[in-house]
Order: structure tokens, then sequence, then C-alpha cells
């Protein structure tokens, strides 16, 4: 028996539409902590990771570990039918073969119900240790998004770059090459709108800008983005989901002699 | 009514147990009524009576397990909880208290039966035409002589071409062999055996319960056709009216060729034995075969027609259920008329290869009415093992049964047949006609419908793992994102396999 309660329903509807073009079918383990998922791209390039922590929703009962294999793009459809101030209510059962989505419209006044059919997914989970990483740079996720969208204009690929300074995308294509340095900046209104970049070492990685782009599909959920870099680590790209949990995703580097990029 | 004060005398005076298999052919009603009855008894009475509940569903720890198994009212949600999900949750039996021994349970029953049993074979009871039965049976020929007749041809044509085996039930229908004393020794003993609370089998058993085991593989029945010839009869019998026919086939497959028709029961009863020892349970597994190492082949004729399946109170062509009626008396009576109503003046006298209103009587008694699909399935013995697995999924529910019909329809079709009953009367049905060799050969049909009836998490349908490999060619899937580069993956692009190591 599963049954959770979203009350901010819009943010699963963005949790999908986040991950929906990264991933096809992933499995949703849902346990007494929450609701979580971990799934890779095709490709086995990028892999997304999301928690729900079970305090977020306002009830949550799970009584048993579960594991529900969804295609991702059918439950976004079914998402896409709930209201953005819809309550959503994610349905169970233990052994079904299918799950239920219920919307409850504000004021009570409609409620829907989408069952969907599960899928047996075999799914690779990947142990993702806890790792120091050289540069976490902290930054409005618009800004991110941005810069990602503008650069893939130009080249296929990316290299980030922590120095001291500030933090560096560049990239070059056939039209030319572009570079764009963000500088710390705590000195705004808004926490979220700061730009923070916590160093101990430069690092400088690449990385294929659809990847990027993708990832950023999950703005919506947050107003600031984490990236961390490590050269030998794959960068995580984290967007913090309402106090309730997190989205991840994690991109390996290209193999690639940096300074070929870095002679520009 | 006038039920719910008999049954409340029985259960307090008589202090007898009643359980609804024994109420739907004591009092003449279909065994849904008689559900139906006992729940409205022990509403009423709610205090005073012991309840047992029947619980059927797919077990939790193994899957593949259809379990039926019987649960006091107490135990009622421990019991739920052996079972993955959903599982149904019906009346059994009420009585004054529990029984000590669980083959009390069966005593009545029992009686019951062998009395039924005994009735002359012309005597049409309710056990033999099985008219209580809320899911109409499939029929499957067994041609002993090895030889099948496709089911491509239509049930309606000449006599002739049916061979000498319609010839033989022709021949016999008329003087329907009467059972043999032994035999019908034998089919209590049987009925016992198969009933959830069995007798003999089960002193050290607790509150019975079986499990279907559908994982039989096609080499789990070498042991089978041996020449068990005495059973032959015997689960003949046990299956209703198909008794008097089934055991005539038999008996002339058996001077001709090896009597495979008895494996069914042998199978059924090897496995009581083989169970017999496990002190968790006594259950039956019924194995599936599929028959190709014997070489027979069979024909399955499903009637089960839109309208119809379990869908408790429809009365329909092919099987002549009459609507529950209140009052025994009225019962002889309405049936006749019932049975009239389906009596079409129409000139082509085809005896049917087999009468579709035998159903299986005492195959109730080894499954659980919803899955009845089942238990019709061994009794057939007519589908591969994908197949059985896919009709016990269907039995579970009757929506499923519905798809499970629809979708394989293109296995078979509905052919109108006219036959004359065992009263000489004429009667017209729909049936479903279907290809056993079909379905064997199918069994990638099959399995799609093994998916499309998914009920439990097994038959889910499932995604093929995502290797390497095919990630290269698939990079388009990541949508937007994998447009760009599409089909020829960069070489210079990592891993992530090369970072995480999987758990």
């Amino acid at each position: 028996m599963l049954e959770l309660r979203l009350v901010q329903g819009s943010l699963l509807k963005k949790v999908l539409d986040a991950i929906k073009d990264l991933v096809n079918d992933a499995n949703f383990d849902c346990s007494a902590s929450g609701f979580s998922l971990q799934a890779m791209d095709s490709s086995h390039v990028a892999l997304v990771a999301l928690l729900l922590r079970s305090e977020g929703f306002e009830h949550y009962r799970c009584d048993r570990s579960l594991s529900m294999g969804m295609n991702l793009n059918n439950m976004a459809k079914m998402l896409k039918c709930a209201g953005n101030d819809d309550i959503i209510t994610i349905k169970g059962d233990d052994g079904s073969d299918t799950v239920t989505f219920m919307f409850e419209s504000p004021t009570q006044d409609k409620i829907s119900d989408f069952e969907m059919k599960l899928m047996d997914i075999d799914s690779e989970h990947l142990g993702i240790p806890e790792a120091e990483y050289h540069a976490i740079v902290r930054m409005p996720s618009a800004e991110f998004a941005r810069i990602c969208k503008d650069l893939s204009s130009i080249g296929d690929t990316v290299v980030i770059s922590v120095t001291k300074e500030g933090v560096k995308f560049s990239t070059r294509g056939d039209i030319g090459a572009a570079n764009i340095v963000c500088r710390q900046n705590t000195t705004v209104d808004k926490p979220e709108d700061a730009t923070v970049i916590e160093m101990n070492e430069p690092v400088s990685l690449t990385f294929a800008l659809r990847y990027l782009n993708s990832f950023t599909k999950a703005s919506p959920l947050s107003n600031s983005v984490t990236i961390s870099l490590s050269s030998e680590l794959p960068v995580v790209v984290e967007y913090k989901i309402a106090e309730m949990g997190y989205i991840r995703f994690y991109l390996a580097p290209k193999i690639e002699e940096e300074d070929e990029e870095a002679k520009s | 009514m006038g039920i719910l004060d008999e049954i409340q005398y029985l259960v307090s005076d008589k202090l007898q147990v009643v359980s609804y298999k024994w109420l739907s052919r004591n009092f003449l009603v279909s065994s849904d009524d008689a559900k139906r009855l006992l729940r409205d008894f022990v509403e009423k009475h709610e205090t005073g009576v012991e309840v047992l509940y029947t619980l059927a569903g797919w077990k939790k720890n193994d899957p593949s397990l259809y379990r039926v198994r019987l649960a006091s009212k107490h135990a009622l949600a421990e019991a739920k909880q052996e079972f993955d999900g959903n599982c149904s949750v019906e009346i059994y039996s009420v009585q004054a208290c529990l029984p000590k021994d669980p083959a009390v349970l069966g005593n009545a029953e029992c009686v019951q039966a062998g009395e039924l049993f005994k009735q002359l074979q012309s005597v049409d009871n309710c056990l033999r035409d099985n008219r209580f039965c809320r899911v109409s049976n499939s029929f499957v020929k067994r041609n002993g002589g090895g030889t099948q007749e496709t089911s491509t041809l239509p049930q309606v044509k000449s006599e002739g071409a049916f061979g000498p085996q319609i010839k033989t039930l022709l021949h016999q229908n008329p003087t329907p062999a009467q059972p043999k004393k032994g035999q019908v020794a034998d089919v209590v003993k049987d009925v016992k055996d198969s009933s959830y609370i069995s007798g003999a089998h089960e002193q050290n058993s607790k509150p019975a319960l079986q499990e279907v085991k559908l994982s039989g593989f096609p080499g789990n029945v070498k042991k089978v056709a041996d020449n068990k010839s005495s059973g032959n009869g015997a689960l003949a019998n046990m299956w209703g009216r198909a008794s008097s026919k089934t055991k005539i086939e038999c008996v002339s497959a058996e001077t001709s060729a090896t009597n495979n028709s008895s494996d069914a029961q042998v199978c059924a009863r090897e496995n009581i034995e083989h169970q017999s020892s496990d002190d968790e349970f006594q259950g039956v597994n019924i194995k599936r075969a599929s028959n190709g190492k014997t070489g027979r082949k069979r024909k399955v004729i499903f009637d089960v027609s839109d309208e119809e399946d379990e869908y408790k109170d429809a009365v329909n062509l092919a099987s002549p259920d009459p609507p529950a009626k209140p009052a025994s008396k009225q019962m002889f009576q309405s049936s006749d008329l019932e049975k009239n109503k389906l009596n079409f003046e129409e000139e082509k006298e085809k005896p049917d290869v087999k009468d579709n209103n035998e159903v299986d009587g005492v195959s109730n008694r080894i499954l659980k009415e919803k899955s009845v699909a089942l238990s019709k399935d061994d009794t057939t013995k007519a589908l591969s093992l994908d197949n059985g697995r896919n009709s016990a999924s269907a039995g579970t529910t009757s929506e499923h049964k519905m798809t499970d019909t629809a979708t394989r329809s293109p296995q078979r079709r509905k052919v109108v047949k006219t036959r004359i009953d065992e009263r000489g009367r004429e009667v017209t049905e729909v049936v479903w006609e279907g290809d056993e060799a079909e379905t064997k050969t199918n069994s990638s049909a099959a399995k799609k419908v093994d998916n499309t009836t998914a009920s439990n998490t097994s038959s889910r349908p499932s995604v093929n793992k995502k290797s390497p490999a095919v990630g290269s060619n698939a990079t388009n899937q990541v949508g937007k994102a994998g447009n760009k580069k599409a089909g020829n993956k960069d070489p210079k692009q990592g891993s992530l396999m090369s970072f995480f190591k999987k758990v």
C-alpha cells in the first residue's frame, strides 16, 4: 500500500518535465524515507537521481519498499492533466501493475483519477560514492540555463573551468568560439541570485552541451543550481526541490585534451 | 427469506457446516447466490456463527503460485498478508463453531455429492450438468487415437466428417453408462481429496488451502500416462455431466491407443500424494503440460461468448444456468423451462462433440470458483502452459477474462452449434471454437496474451535491459538533446559506468 499526497503537485510535474527527455523508463523507488529515482540515459553518459523525502509530503504512507517501473513520457502525459495548483496523490498497491495519480483541485471541486500501467524495468542501480569536489559553483539556475543554451548554438561541447576569478564556460564551433565568465557575486538582494564559488583547486572539464541543456529543464524547480566539479569525476548538477529533496544530474566528462580546447 | 431461516436452523440446531457449495446444490441456487445468501446470513447473525472465508490470489513471496486458502474471521487479516496485492475474500462456510478437525468441513458436502452421484445417470442433477457453476466451461475432446480434428472444421458439418469418435458418442448417448459402484466410491474419494478441507488425506493439516502451481513444464508430466485406467472413469465422473461422455471416450480410446485422458487426474493425485507429506499445507499442484511428447492432440471448444463469462446473473445460451431461485420447489420446473427455451427447431441436428453445459461440478472444489478457468483448463488440459497461466489470471477477474477472450479471438471463433442433449432435446448454443495446435504453435501469441492480461507483477511488460551496445544507437532517445549526434557516438565521451560501480 502506497499513498503519497503532495500538496504542491506542480513540483512533480516539473520533475517529470526535467527528466523525461533524458530517461525513457525508470523505476521509482518508494520507501519509508521517501520517493526516489535513479536512472541513466540510454547511452550511460548521464544519470539522474531524484529524491523527494517523505517529510515533504502532506501524507506519506509506504508500508513496504516498492519499486514501480514507469514510462516517464506516459507519466508526464498524465501529470500534464493536473493543474498547477492541484494536489497530487500517488497511490499504489503491493503487487499491483498500475499506479494511480489523483489530482484534486485546490477548491476540491474537481477530482481526477489517472491510472497508469507499470512496467518491469531492468535498471542498473549505480552506487554513487560521496566525494569531495574540487570546485562547487552555485549560481542562478536561469543563468546557467541561458549559458548552456547560448553556447550550444555555437558548439557541441563546453569546457567548464573554475579558477579563483570565477567560472568560465567556453566553446568553439564551426562559426567561431565563445567564452562566458561568471564572477563570484554575493552582494545581491536575494540569496538565490548569488553566484558562489568554493574552490579547493582549479578544475577544467569538458562536457557535451546537449546533456547540460537537458539538465537545465529542471530549472523551474529551483532558482539556483549547484555545479560540483572534480577532475576524474562526473559533474553533478543539482537542483534543490523546495525543502523536500533534490534532483541531481551526473554527467561523465568528455575525455579530451583540455588544452586542445583551451588553445583558442 | 426462507433459506436464511433454513441456514439458521442447520447451523444452530443441526450444527451442520453450511458451505456455499452445499448450499448451492441443496437449494439449487447458483454458487454466487449461495455466497450472497451466506453473506446476508452472516450480516444478519453476526454473533453466534463462525465464518470461514476463502481467500484466493497470487502468493506474495512466489507470484507464480495462485493460492486458495481458508481462513477464519480472526485469521483473516493475517491470511491476507500472504497474498500479493489483491486477493478475493468470500465466505466459504458458516458454522456454529470452528471445527477442530478440518475434515468436518467437507462432511456435509461429501454426503451430498455422494448422493448426487449415486443418482441414476439419466437423472439430471445439478452436479452432473453443473448448472450452478458460475463459469461456463470450455471443452476438450481428447482424441485417444491420436488423430486430431482440427477446429477449423466447422462443427456443423455432416456427421461423417467427425470420424469414429462422434459416432461412438452418438451411439452411446442414448444409453449413458451407469457409473459402477467402484467408480462412485472413487469419485467420492476424489471429491474429498480435492475439496478445500478434505478428509482422509488431511488430518495433519491446518485449515486447508490449495496451491495451484502454474509453473509446470512439459517435462513434469512424464510419469503420467502409464496405465491408471482405474482412474479414468472416476475423473470423468468428477467433472460433471461430461462424465458419461468423457468416460465413453476414454473407454473407446483405451482400446485403440494409450489412455492419456487420465493424466489430469493422475497428475492431480500424484501431487496430492506428493504434497500430503508437507505439513504446511495440503495442496494440489495442477500441472499443465503441453503434450507434444505423447503425441496427444486435443481440441478446445470455448464457449465463452461475450455476454456470459463469469458475469454473475447472466443466463446464456451456452450454459443454461437457471437464474437463482429463492425456493427450491420451483427449481426443477423452472430449470426445465429455462432449458426448453433453448430448444430450437433446427434442421441440422449435429450433436456437439461435447456438451457445453457440462461444467465442472467437482472441479469447483479443486479451485475456488473465481479460478475455475484454471481447473477448467486442467480438466481439458487443452492449453499449453502459457495459456494456462493466462487463464489463471483471467480467472481472477471477469474483466480479465473478457480481455482474454478478446485478445485471443484470432485463434478462435464463435460457432453456433446444435446438438441433442441427454433428454433428447435439441439445443442450440453459441460456442467458441479454437484450435489447440494453433494455440501451441503460437506460443508467442500466448505470451502476448499473458502480457495483456497481466494481473501480477511478473507479467508486466518488460523493457529490455539497456546495454551500452544498445545505447550507442539509441542516443536519439535522449529526445531533443540526443538529436544532434544521434547515430554516431562520440568516442571521446566518457561513460558514467567508468566512474560508478553497479550496486
